[in-house]
């Protein structure tokens, strides 16, 4: 397959800070490719290095051409804390942009992709901030990229608004679309990304598919049952088993072997208030390779749960 | 969509945008119509000499005129110019076709019409207000070029000191720093006789000289009258529109250049 983008040994400084430092990657053309990182990581600058939109060190391709010089009709560019004119309708607004190329597609197509029909005419200082990102992805749209940079395009949506935006993402990359994705919100990264490049402190720190990332680096799943009882029974069944105050904790138990935990919890008569069930995620992967969380930088919302919690 | 297009698409949409901010929409005209009863109606002219305005009503109308020339282009584009860095718009229109030196002309376009009708409703004032005695005739038309040259200049200039200053506050400063002695010192209020010596050269540095001593011969009766022996009136103001053509290609050139490409 084809590298729609490709970036080589790019290095992004700004004075003496060096946001971004080193970085190659590839991104294969019809795929969704996530950056992710805390914020500061270097993911704004490094989509400004990849659009052209900023000087940089190193070389990057873009669609075969040097960003400088893509056909622009071809890329579609989201920024990190884009306002377009405020005063204008979402139908003004798409219009407006779409008007700045020789071919676009239809604006009430679009409007209607990204769930704004029933506000079209509304000023886009008067629409909620979930709307707004979504009339910016709209703008985004309107030349039919082959290339699609969206910077958090999720930030400060409400739930239904994200999970439309994936959708919409979704279908976009189905039909051929390349999307490069910034996000620190892992799930995300996770649910939406073909491959991944995790920056810290601009640099790549791992890059793959987030399975492999996850199989790689993650750790374990572990079920974790709140009891008294001691660890025995279980660790007979052939699970390996930690036992702590009030808690034992099946290390390396996948989904498909939970039901015959509970069976074995139930065959020994072993009494317990609830189990939680805790799968390795990318921010597992995150902390395991930078040793930092994420916490307290996610600003598009509470993280998917990546565990299920069953009480008795 | 061709090159005209997307000039055509950044002016409306720059219009609609700045016509929806009633209060810009009413500062704007409310402004020049404020200095004109000033220093018009309230200040007055004393024509037989001594006071502020020493010279007959007419003389002033180049002034007038600067101010809208001169104030609102620096003020709107250098805004303009904020807000759009503010809002990462120059990052976002630096991924489409849209070039910028169409962008500044789409503003700048939007400008002159602005301008040009805030410079209608002075001139109305003017001579309905103050009593300026006013060269009427088909010479007058040179007004529109002198008016549209004016605003491209100071659009320019505008772009620069949105480039230069970092913040919508910071262009305001910036603005004010360098409208208000340009438009004391370029023939506009101050007569050259009322400076010193060693200083009126300066004021040919000024661009908008060339815009107050154009309009001044074409408007004003005692220029504008021919008298023999002397230059034409309107070949003086076709000399000064010239001049003011040369400096305005060079500071929408360098506007053009200060609208950024990247970050």
């Amino acid at each position: 397959m084809d590298a729609a983008v490709v970036a080589d040994d790019v290095t992004k400084r700004y004075g003496d800070l060096v946001a971004v430092d080193g970085v190659s990657l590839s991104v294969p053309a019809g795929t969704v490719f996530g950056l992710i990182g805390p914020n500061g990581a270097g993911k704004t600058s490094l989509v400004r290095c990849l659009t052209g939109t900023t000087e940089y060190e190193g070389e990057v391709s873009l669609l075969g051409s040097a960003p400088e010089s893509v056909d622009r009709s071809r890329i579609g560019l989201l920024p990190q804390s884009f306002s377009p004119p405020e005063r204008l309708t979402v139908r003004e607004l798409l219009g407006y942009y779409a008007d700045l190329y020789d071919e676009a597609r239809d604006v009430p197509s679009v409007i209607e992709e990204v769930g704004l029909d029933d506000s079209a005419e509304t000023w886009y200082e008067e629409l909620s901030g979930g709307q707004q990102r979504r009339a910016c992805v709209g703008i985004t749209l309107v030349n039919d990229p082959d290339v699609l940079f969206l910077d958090e395009p999720t930030t400060g949506i409400d739930p239904k608004g994200r999970r439309d935006l994936w959708t919409l993402i979704e279908e976009l990359a189905a039909a051929g679309t390349t999307v490069v994705l910034t996000s620190h919100s892992m799930d995300e990264v996770e649910r939406l990304a073909d491959r991944v490049a995790m920056l810290a402190d601009g640099e790549v720190v791992a890059e793959g598919s987030p399975a492999t990332l996850i199989a790689e680096h993650g750790g374990e799943s572990r079920l974790e049952i709140r009891t008294e009882a001691v660890a025995d029974p279980l660790a007979n069944r052939g699970f390996r088993v930690e036992a702590s105050a009030g808690r034992l904790t099946l290390h390396d138990v996948d989904a498909a072997e939970i039901d015959d935990a509970v069976d074995a919890l139930a065959a020994a008569g072993i009494d317990y208030e609830s189990f939680t069930w805790t799968e390795p995620t990318l921010e597992d992967v995150y902390l395991e390779l930078t040793g930092e969380s994420f916490r307290g930088d996610d600003v598009a919302g509470p993280a998917e749960p990546a565990e299920a919690e069953v009480e008795r | 969509m061709s090159r005209l297009g997307r000039i055509g698409s950044e002016c409306r949409a720059g219009a609609k945008a700045f016509l929806r901010r009633r209060t810009a929409v009413f500062f704007t005209f409310f402004f020049p119509v404020i200095i004109v009863l000033i220093f018009g109606v309230l200040v007055g002219t004393q024509p037989t000499g001594g006071g502020l305005f020493a010279e007959p009503p007419g003389y002033y109308l180049p002034g007038y005129l600067a101010v809208v020339v001169l104030f609102t282009p620096l003020s709107r584009v250098g805004s303009e110019f904020a807000r759009h860095r503010e809002g990462s718009r120059f990052e976002k229109l630096a991924t489409t076709p849209l070039r910028r030196w169409e962008w500044l002309l789409a503003h700048t376009l939007v400008n002159v019409f602005v301008i040009g009708a805030a410079s209608l409703l002075i001139f109305g004032l003017v001579v309905a207000l103050v009593d300026a005695q006013i060269a009427v005739g088909a010479h007058l038309l040179l007004l529109i070029p002198f008016v549209a040259l004016g605003v491209a200049l100071f659009c320019g200039l505008g772009a620069v000191l949105g480039r230069l200053a970092d913040s919508q506050d910071g262009v305001i400063a910036a603005s004010n720093s360098v409208a208000l002695p340009l438009l004391f010192l370029s023939e506009t209020f101050v007569t050259p006789e009322l400076l010193p010596a060693w200083f009126r050269p300066v004021t040919n540095l000024s661009p908008l000289t060339y815009f107050a001593r154009g309009v001044r011969s074409l408007t004003y009766e005692q220029v504008s009258t021919p008298v023999v022996g002397a230059t034409d009136p309107t070949t003086l103001a076709l000399t000064n529109l010239a001049v003011l053509a040369v400096l305005a290609a060079v500071f929408f050139v360098a506007g053009t250049y200060a609208v950024p490409r990247t970050d």
